[in-house]
């Protein structure tokens, strides 16, 4: 026997494929899917929400308390003026299903969330940055207009579907890429959603004062105090931005012919 | 778009993909430099008789024999790594893993024989490669710092070939 020297041959163990076109494959293939997952998520939802009649909703949530799912404060002498104002804004919707209640969240970042049944909690670091009760009457207006459009619900079925398809593939890069494909496809979607809440907020708000004014003034003050940096804001993460709302109700305002100055109402507090 | 929608994007998709094309490009380069290196040592090692034989050929006059090894630790990049990681949701040839181990594999049979011909042995037999995973510092198993390749043999000095 002899011995032939031989050099390793390359190309035996490692694929042809280049790691680019193994990457943009894999990339673009899962992209796809996740866009489509989302899509029949959005329809399920869609779906679900014909055969939940608001009234039916409303029953089942009667009983929800506001402490059950976040840290109340219930001792906050502001409550009962936030729960008089939204009723006042409330009876210029009349055939609403929901009786609204109002909680106050202690938290600094200023938010205001739509639950199911009819109930919005606002957080003090909203009220603490409201001047006006014109300025908190559109913020309430506009969770109003999200029970009208039901997007409390779609909102909630949503991430929980979105949730539970994601969590099969656990914490990977596979669910990373997924949660982003799916927040872009849903930013169309809520990007929607939040335009028809501020159209209805404001019709509220109209319908109340008579006028628009100082409606945009909550948002203009809080993109001035956040600056560059309201991408950590809390509203602005479940809201759009302040600058791109403000422009847009705006223009509503005048395509309605509705008045922009008028008296701002001061707060009781 | 707005600034701050701007700026969450960024942050959100902008960065895990610069991250990705930096991770892409060193890697890639790194990778390439490795492999002319290993090609070039294996042509000034050509003849240099490496085999995995249990037994001395019967006509091999051996004077000495000792243990030579040669081992390295590689590591992933993130490039490497976050395709992977969409690749073991379908299954298939995990791609961007193949050169790495390809790699580490070649350079521990260098190694290993550099020290042997270093040492004035003529040939290497009994070859035999292993395999070992790193934890990483958090040691919960859930990922791995890198691998070892360790490549040991019996390195042989021969009266007369
Ligand atoms: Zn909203």
């Amino acid at each position: 026997m002899r011995y032939v020297p031989r050099e390793p041959r390359d190309g035996i163990n490692v694929s042809k494929t280049h790691a680019l076109v193994e990457a943009g494959t894999l990339v673009a293939g899962f992209s796809l899917i996740f866009v489509l997952i989302v899509l029949v998520l959005v329809f399920m939802v869609e779906l679900a929400l014909l055969f939940v009649s608001p009234e039916a909703e409303a029953r089942v949530f009667e009983n929800w308390q506001p402490g059950d799912l976040v840290a109340v404060d219930a001792d906050d002498r502001r409550l009962a003026e936030v729960d008089a104002l939204t009723q006042r804004l409330a009876r210029h919707w009349p055939d609403s299903p929901y009786r609204f209640r109002v909680a106050i969240n202690d938290s600094e970042k200023p938010n205001a969330m739509a639950f199911p049944g009819g109930l919005i909690i606002v957080t003090t670091g909203l009220l603490d940055r409201v001047q006006s009760e014109n300025e908190l009457a559109f913020v309430l207006g506009h969770e109003i207009g999200h029970f009208r459009n039901r997007d409390h619900l779609r909102m909630l079925g949503r991430g929980m579907l979105l949730t539970l398809s994601l969590s099969a593939l656990g914490d990977g890069s596979g669910a990373g890429l997924g949660l982003t494909i799916a927040d872009l496809t849903l930013r169309g979607f809520s990007r929607r959603q939040e335009a028809d809440a501020d159209e209805f907020g404001l019709t509220l708000v109209h319908a109340e004062y008579g006028h628009i004014a100082e409606s945009t003034r909550f948002f203009e003050r809080v993109a001035d105090e956040f600056g560059g940096d309201h991408g950590y804001y809390e509203y602005v993460a479940t809201h759009p931005s302040p600058e791109d709302r403000i422009d847009e109700i705006r223009e509503l305002g005048r395509q309605r012919g509705w008045s922009e100055s008028g008296p701002p109402v001061p707060l009781q507090w | 778009m707005s600034g701050g929608q701007t700026l969450n994007l960024f942050l959100n998709i902008g960065f895990p993909i610069a991250l990705l094309v930096f991770a892409y490009l060193i890697g890639s380069l790194i990778e390439r430099r490795h492999f002319a290196n290993i090609r070039k040592r294996e042509s000034e090692l050509r003849g240099f008789p490496v085999t995995t034989f249990e037994r001395l050929p019967e006509r091999w006059q051996v004077s000495s024999a000792g243990l030579v090894s040669g081992s390295i630790v590689v590591s992933l990049d993130y490039f490497k790594r976050v395709i992977a990681g969409l690749r073991a949701i379908v299954g298939g040839r995990v791609k961007t893993y193949e050169p790495l181990l390809e790699r580490a594999r070649r350079e521990a049979l260098l190694r290993m024989t550099e020290d042997a011909r270093r040492a004035g042995y003529d040939a290497v037999i009994n070859v035999r490669l292993e395999t070992s995973r790193l934890a990483n510092a958090a040691g919960n198993g859930n990922s791995t710092a890198g691998v070892e390749m360790l490549a040991f043999g019996t390195a042989v000095k021969l009266e007369r070939r």
